[in-house]
């Protein structure tokens, strides 16, 4: 895994947001922290999340931009900021996102491996209740 | 059109609208799936679609345009990208043997 995928800064574990906008704000605002992406990204990933709803089951949503939004992506990274109040997202609630910015495939290994982990109610309550970075770098890699 | 064998099923296509996110995942799980199987499963945005794809899986909002851009394919689709009922029949399908509807 490249280093920069996960880039430890983009793990944001006690954040709070009043809406799914504010929420995904703050998953594209960690991305352009860490170089990943350039500003007008997050409102691609609000566009994005427009046509469908990110949430993916068991309290995560993986907000990420559009297909024509890849081209300001600079390389592929993924930020996880977790909401403890919970944050509602078009009728259920999501505790942790993991935002994607992705141009190439660098990320696939770590959303199967995400993918894994909601399968499994017992890791996904693990990883949605980490409260150290280390703990989330441990369960995605 | 009608359905297809799960014989005749060599390549699916997970679509999504910008294909990094969620088809990603559900493309990862159905490889592992469809591991014995030799059926091969790629991801790719719904507008691109390649011609040699035997079957199309999409969110139920991209249907509409998963249609249009690939006519004339077996399309299924889905409401939730973990662990839709849609999404397993079509895996019992393809290793037990029978017909994909359109």
């Amino acid at each position: 895994m490249r280093e920069d995928l996960l880039d430890p800064r983009a793990i944001l574990l006690h954040e709070s947001a009043a809406d799914r906008t504010e929420a995904i704000r703050r998953c594209g605002q960690a991305l352009v922290d860490v170089g990943a992406v350039a500003e007008p990204y997050v409102e691609a990933m609000l566009e994005r999340e427009r046509t469908i709803s990110t949430y993916v089951g068991e309290g995560v949503a993986i907000p990420h931009g559009t297909a024509a939004a890849k081209e300001i992506v600079k390389h592929d990274a993924i930020c996880v900021v977790r909401f403890p109040e919970g944050v509602d997202w078009d009728g259920e609630r999501v505790t942790l996102c993991v935002g994607i910015a992705a141009r190439n495939d660098g990320h696939v290994p770590l959303l199967a491996a995400l993918a894994d982990i909601l399968l499994d109610p017992e890791r996904a309550r693990t990883l949605r209740e980490a409260t150290e970075v280390h703990q989330v770098i441990k369960e995605l890699t | 059109m009608g359905g297809i064998d799960s014989k005749d099923i060599h390549k699916i296509i997970v679509a999504c609208d910008a294909g990094m996110g969620s088809s990603v995942m559900l493309a990862s799980q159905l490889r592992k799936q469809l591991k014995e199987t030799g059926v091969t499963v790629e991801h790719t945005p719904v507008n691109s679609i390649p011609d040699d794809a035997d079957v199309v899986l999409c969110h139920a909002g991209l249907a509409a345009r998963a249609r249009a851009a690939a006519p004339g394919k077996v399309l299924v689709s889905f409401q939730i990208f973990l662990g839709d009922p849609a999404v397993t029949r079509l895996v019992n399908t393809i290793k037990s043997g029978g017909t994909v509807d359109a």
